[in-house]
């Protein structure tokens, strides 16, 4: 009786140990993952720099940053700053210091190819 | 019958062939915002039976009342599409003085009113005949919206940076007068008996209701708040482009006026003339944008841009019938009733 036994269990292990290791790795990724983590969003897609930490504190308190990168390729520097410009008109908080580098980071980054 | 009388009576019948009107065809013009197509709706099925093609970062549409073209904004291009309404090829795209918005058609079909948001600001007209832009309207600060009243009279032209609604004489094309010290959004319109505008229910800037103009008065009257009925842990926290309330409209029977809310994600009722709020909220699953009927009033779309997805909804008794799945990000919508002879 105890020999079947054994058996029987050493047969279910031989196959349960892939649902094993299965979660044992789920269990590890996540606890890995820090509490903070999200998903990869537009802003993950752009180089960092002055212009992007404007972007980010301006642009999006108002609407989400796929607004803005929807014209990827579309707009040359002067159409860029146009946008700024009406979005300050729209009462975006960016001062006149800031909308030339903004522009110049859209246009590099988000500009006319 | 005599040949020359068989004759006379088939040639009779081919003249007035062309004069019998067909049966108006109805569709539901769904814009995508962060995409370039346009997707067709028919509203008898809700199903997409059409896409328009090839328009980059489309905004406004309005078709010709006679059928034969469609006309779309594109912001990416800073041009308006014109696209032919059988096969949905583009027949020209007319350049702009600046970056696009909404767009609206005259009654005649024979302006198109394009708002261009970029600083300063105007309202150009293309005249559908020539496909060629032959004014632009300045106007105070860049414009979002344009609509033609019903009656064909007057352009309406929103601005949100101006913080002002500026009514245009049609026949003149110049600004007959102004409103509003706040960003103006969308607008519906409520017609008297003999179809003049009597008036006009204008969503403006971080306001979660809308304005009450009385046309004749030229003044707001009222302004109005929607319900905040949905449980606090439910409620959408935005962005909403500051516009918390953005898409509204009178069924075409004049009975109700429709209006949506961001946060709760819903469209509220409420009767004309007397703007009492009906019961009966419908949940739309997403952030609410543009609003449009079925010319008989039975149906009523929303579109939800953070969902890519239409809501068909039965007017009468105030439920969802569908979704409909469409491109990215939908805003704008309008209901294209083409009444074209053969």
């Amino acid at each position: 009786m105890a020999q079947a036994r054994r058996v029987w269990l050493s047969a279910l292990g031989s196959r349960l140990w892939p649902i094993g290791v299965c979660a044992a790795a789920l269990t590890i990724a996540i606890f890995s993952v820090p509490s903070g983590t999200r998903a990869a969003g537009p802003e993950d897609e752009l180089p960092d720099g002055d212009g992007k930490k404007i972007l980010v504190s301006s642009c999006t308190a108002c609407h989400d940053l796929t607004e803005v990168t929807k014209f990827r390729g579309y707009y040359d520097r002067k159409q860029w700053r146009d946008i700024v410009v009406t979005m300050m008109d729209y009462g975006a908080p960016v001062d006149e210091k800031q909308v030339d580098i903004l522009a110049d980071y859209l246009a590099k980054h988000l500009g006319k190819e | 019958m005599s040949a020359v009388l068989y004759r006379r009576l088939l040639l009779s019948a081919l003249l007035l062939l062309p004069a019998i009107p067909v049966a108006a065809q109805v569709r539901i013009l769904q814009t995508n915002s962060q995409g370039d197509n346009i997707h067709l709706i028919d509203p008898a099925t809700n199903q997409i039976v059409g896409e328009v093609k090839g328009v980059p970062i489309n905004h406004g549409a309005a078709g010709a009342p006679d059928g034969s073209k469609l006309y779309f904004s594109s912001e990416a291009e800073q041009t308006l599409h014109v696209v032919d309404g059988k096969t949905f090829g583009i027949i020209k795209k007319i350049p702009l003085t600046g970056r696009p918005n909404n767009i609206s058609i005259s009654r005649d079909g024979r302006r198109v009113y394009v708002g261009i948001v970029s600083s300063p600001g105007a309202v150009d007209v293309i005249d559908t005949t020539t496909l060629e832009k032959v004014k632009s309207i300045p106007t105070k600060g860049g414009i979002h919206n344009t609509y033609v009243t019903p009656d064909g009279k007057y352009v309406v032209a929103g601005s949100i940076a101006g913080k002002v609604m500026t009514v245009i004489d049609q026949k003149t094309e110049e600004p007959a007068w102004t409103l509003f010290q706040e960003g103006v959004r969308p607008m519906a319109f409520e017609t008297n008996a003999d179809g003049s505008t009597k008036r006009i229910f204008v969503q403006l800037s971080d306001f979660h209701g809308f304005a009450v103009v009385d046309f004749a008065q030229r003044k707001e009257v009222a302004r109005i708040e929607l319900p905040n009925d949905v449980p606090a842990e439910k409620v959408d926290k935005g962005p909403f482009n500051a516009s918390p309330s953005h898409g509204l409209g009178v069924a075409p029977d004049g009975k109700t006026l429709w209006v949506t809310s961001r946060p709760n994600a819903r469209v509220y009722t409420y009767s004309l003339p007397d703007l009492k709020l009906l019961p009966g909220s419908v949940d739309l699953g997403g952030r609410p944008d543009w609003v449009t009927f079925t010319p008989d009033s039975k149906r009523l779309y929303i579109a939800t841009e953070n969902t890519d997805t239409v809501v068909a909804i039965d007017v009468v008794a105030r439920k969802e019938i569908t979704r409909i799945k469409v491109g990215k990000s939908p805003k704008r919508n309008i209901t294209w009733v083409a009444r074209g002879t053969s």
